[in-house]
């Protein structure tokens, strides 16, 4: 609050005093008072009204700066109708009761949609289990009908997992706000975790013709579910936009800080202009629209899930070479103290 | 090996009673979801798969009540993926936990694992194959024809290895590319054809000829 902004809206008042000022002016006049005692009495009143303005304005300033400081200290600024400062004043106590009944129905309205969130991924996690039954009923069937050389069970068992994969997404992006809530930290055998992906996508992989190598000797604490899942999103991709003769490495290197994970492949490469950008919700960019549509989200959860869990993400890529996807697994020095 | 099967969904049931039976295990599946603990003791298999959700109890209350009198190993089967669910599964006493839907690979494999756990004393697999007079010696990873040997590289051993388990018979190339993939080598189908050409070499500098055929358009015979 500037005192220049103070007086203009005082204004009113100002002007009123100067009339006030005018007129008994004119009147001391017409009544004969000598002209010195006159400024006198007119320079006191001035003084008066200059030092209770001020006064005010201090009052004022201190009060709102008050708020203001409250205001970027606190979390939820929603809230704000709770703190603030008592004053004598009408005016602000008729403005802090409408804040706070103002404040009140945001709050209600908060909780309503959290619960309504809450009732939506419930209902999601829910479904995700019940339709988990038909997919286990028709793979099984799949499974068991495979051998006996008919192309078409191949084929539904492979579409079946293209549904399970798409009804993984939506179970995990259900999860991803409340990842605490679904941890499970354990020393974890990376080539394992690799070696159960790949078991899980062998038909589609090899399908498509695929090799791969698998050399990941370390260890890493973290959740397994959770990295099997962000995993399968980065082979399914690889195996989206492959070469010609699709070649997949993942390898560890242990570093001071952790270990990293790569997954390197020969596929047709992401340009270095889209490289930032394929994290983001959404973007499918021009491999995204050459290729099978793609939905953008695969990397997205990845990166979502990835922060949550504490892992740094980033690919490296040259167009028509080949992409690197590298988690970060950090040890945590606070762990390898203990 | 019996295995029995707990689980209240009927065409899993019935089609996981299948995967296990061509997997060469003895099976039952329960369809009476009564005093689920008293027949399982009663029965006394050598592993139960034990569905989490069935009518009126969950599997780990079953898993309790078995667990009190027998050290069955037991290996959850379920659809939810939540990790205190898993956690509390192993509190209870399980040997395994596995989600919907299951891989049958990877389903197989994990009960091969429990089983093996729990049982140390199996038969074990004899180490040399024989095959028209040619010996294939899977600890040192070997050929042998009278005299001579040949070494074999890790990919090879296990090509010839699914070839001779399933001697005279014609092997599919696509089933021998999901047999190593489920072995852990990730090979397609042209590396799978310079392996077996190189198998053909060695086999030829110990002098054998023609021991595998090729069957075009079908597969590969020993």
């Amino acid at each position: 609050m500037r005192l220049i902004d103070f007086l203009k809206d005082k204004f009113l008042l100002i002007l009123l005093h100067i009339f006030c000022m005018c007129t008994l002016g004119i009147f001391l006049h017409v009544t004969g008072y000598s002209f010195s005692n006159l400024i006198l009495i007119e320079i006191f009143w001035l003084l008066i009204l200059g030092t209770w303005l001020l006064v005010t304005y201090i009052q004022r300033y201190c009060y709102f700066r008050q708020i203001e400081q409250t205001l970027d200290r606190m979390d939820q600024r929603y809230l704000l109708g709770e703190m603030l400062p008592d004053s004598y004043r009408l005016e602000d106590k008729l403005y802090r009761e409408m804040i706070r009944k103002s404040n009140k129905s945001v709050i209600e309205k908060i909780h309503q949609i959290e619960d309504e969130k809450k009732d939506y991924r419930e209902y999601i996690e829910s479904w995700v289990h019940e339709i988990k039954m038909p997919i286990t009923s028709i793979a099984l069937t799949c499974e068991n009908r495979r051998r006996s050389n008919v192309e078409e069970f191949r084929t539904i068992g492979l579409e079946n997992q293209k549904i399970e994969n798409y009804v993984d997404m939506a179970l995990y992006y259900a999860r991803s706000d409340e990842v605490y809530k679904d941890y499970l930290i354990s020393e974890t055998d990376l080539q394992e975790v690799v070696y159960e992906v790949l078991a899980k996508n062998q038909g589609y992989l090899i399908q498509n013709q695929v090799q791969a190598e698998v050399d990941c000797p370390d260890l890493v604490y973290t959740d397994k579910k959770w990295i099997a899942f962000i995993l399968n999103q980065m082979i399914l991709n690889s195996i989206k936009y492959r070469g010609d003769t699709p070649m997949f490495k993942f390898y560890t290197t242990k570093q001071e800080q952790g270990v990293l994970l790569a997954l390197e492949d020969n596929g047709t490469g992401i340009g270095e202009s889209e490289l930032a950008r394929i994290f983001e919700k959404g973007f499918t960019g021009s491999n995204g629209r050459s290729h099978e549509r793609a939905t953008g989200m695969g990397l997205y959860l990845c990166r979502k899930l990835c922060q949550k869990l504490g892992i740094e993400v980033w690919a490296e890529s040259i167009i028509g070479k080949g992409t690197r996807m590298i988690l970060d697994f950090p040890i945590s020095s606070y762990l390898s103290k203990l | 090996m019996y295995i029995l099967v707990i689980e209240d969904e009927p065409v899993i049931r019935k089609e996981l009673k299948i995967l296990l039976e061509n997997a060469l295990y003895q099976v039952t599946a329960l369809e009476d979801f009564d005093s689920v603990a008293e027949q399982v003791i009663r029965k006394k298999p050598d592993l139960v798969l034990l569905d989490l959700n069935l009518p009126d109890v969950t599997g780990f209350d079953i898993c309790t009540e078995i667990r009190e009198q027998s050290e069955i190993p037991i290996i959850f089967l379920t659809g939810r993926t939540d990790s205190m669910d898993e956690l509390t599964g192993m509190l209870k006493g399980g040997d395994d936990y596995i989600t919907k839907p299951y891989q049958a690979p990877i389903l197989l494999a994990r009960i091969a694992a429990v089983l093996k756990r729990t049982r140390i004393s199996e038969t074990k697999e004899s180490t040399v194959l024989t095959c028209h007079g040619v010996h294939l010696d899977l600890v040192h990873t070997c050929l042998e024809y009278g005299e001579k040997r040949v070494d074999l590289s890790k990919n090879e051993l296990k090509i010839l290895h699914y070839l001779f388990q399933h001697a005279g018979e014609i092997v599919p190339r696509l089933d021998m590319i999901e047999h190593l993939w489920e072995n852990q080598v990730f090979i397609d189908d042209n590396t799978l054809s310079v392996n077996v050409t190189r198998i053909r070499e060695k086999l030829k500098s110990i002098g054998v000829t023609r021991l595998i055929e090729t069957k075009r358009g079908m597969g590969y015979r020993v």
